[in-house]
């Protein structure tokens, strides 16, 4: 059964300096902007900040939810723009902006992950197929 | 391939188009995935892998290929094609290479492509980081 386009959920993360270090472990980089606190205050961005696709774990979590299952399905993509960095303690939203179907099934998906200043520091446009 | 470079330390016209790096052997772990599939770090166990789990497959790709995304460098777009599920506990093979670089609005932009696929060879997802480059056409790491 398709997923009803008005129910997309609005899925909201804290970013922590834990979660950034597991990311890290997981993904082997260990850029010193994401895990060491001095270089980072040294470099351009002032502090710490996250790697990019923690600030679009919120959309990931939302369109599973919403599609009913753990995977993204074959035949969706998303379309991800990174807009502002992401730093520690950074409540991430993801939140649904427009969302159609195109044909039984298929869904284009655009949506957006905002921090707690309401600044939108990831962009999806995503084809989501209802498995 | 010989022993992977700094990735930090490619300058802009070292970068080849269309050179491949890989295939590297990965497994989605139950750990992975359950790691992935909710709340960073908790485990939420799932039967398949979790879309979450292919930015670090990328990123691992690219560690083993060119020592990690370059310091300085921004991160400005991702794409990801889903092509089939995968099963948790699957071995996956990740080849990755500059799909394009071309300097845009006076910056450097370069395109890192992927290619996952199972050991079947089926694919299971492509996609693509577009990254603005610390360092431009003439320029020095």
């Amino acid at each position: 059964m398709s997923p009803d386009t008005s129910s997309f959920p609005a899925v909201t993360d804290t970013v922590t300096q834990a979660e950034i270090d597991v990311y890290a472990e997981l993904s082997t980089d260990f850029n010193p902007l994401h895990v060491d606190p001095e270089a980072a205050a040294a470099s351009e961005f002032g502090g710490i900040i996250a790697h990019g696709p923690i600030a679009l774990h919120a959309f990931f979590r939302a369109a599973t939810q919403w599609l009913g299952t753990e995977a993204a399905p074959a035949g969706s993509n998303i379309r991800i723009t990174y807009r502002a960095p992401t730093r520690p303690g950074d409540r991430i939203t993801c939140r649904l902006v427009e969302a159609s179907e195109t044909e039984p099934g298929h869904f284009e998906v655009s949506a957006e992950c905002v921090n707690q200043d309401e600044t939108v520091v990831v962009s999806i446009a995503a084809t989501l197929v209802a498995a | 391939m010989s022993e992977a470079r700094e990735l930090s330390n490619i300058p802009y016209d070292d970068l080849v188009v269309d050179a491949r790096f890989g295939p590297y052997d990965e497994t989605v772990t139950e750990d992975l995935a359950a790691r992935l599939a909710g709340p960073i770090g908790a485990q939420t166990p799932t039967a398949f892998a979790p879309p979450a789990v292919y930015p670090i497959l990328f990123l691992r790709a690219l560690r083993r290929a060119m020592g990690g995304i370059p310091a300085g460098s921004i991160l400005a777009k991702q794409e990801l094609e889903f092509h089939a599920e995968l099963p948790v506990g699957s071995q996956v093979h990740v080849t990755t290479w500059v799909g394009s670089k071309e300097v845009k609005r006076e910056r450097p932009f370069v395109t890192i492509e992927f290619d996952i696929r199972d050991d079947s060879g089926k694919q299971i997802l492509t996609g693509r980081k577009i990254i603005v480059w610390p360092t431009g056409p003439g320029e020095q790491a």
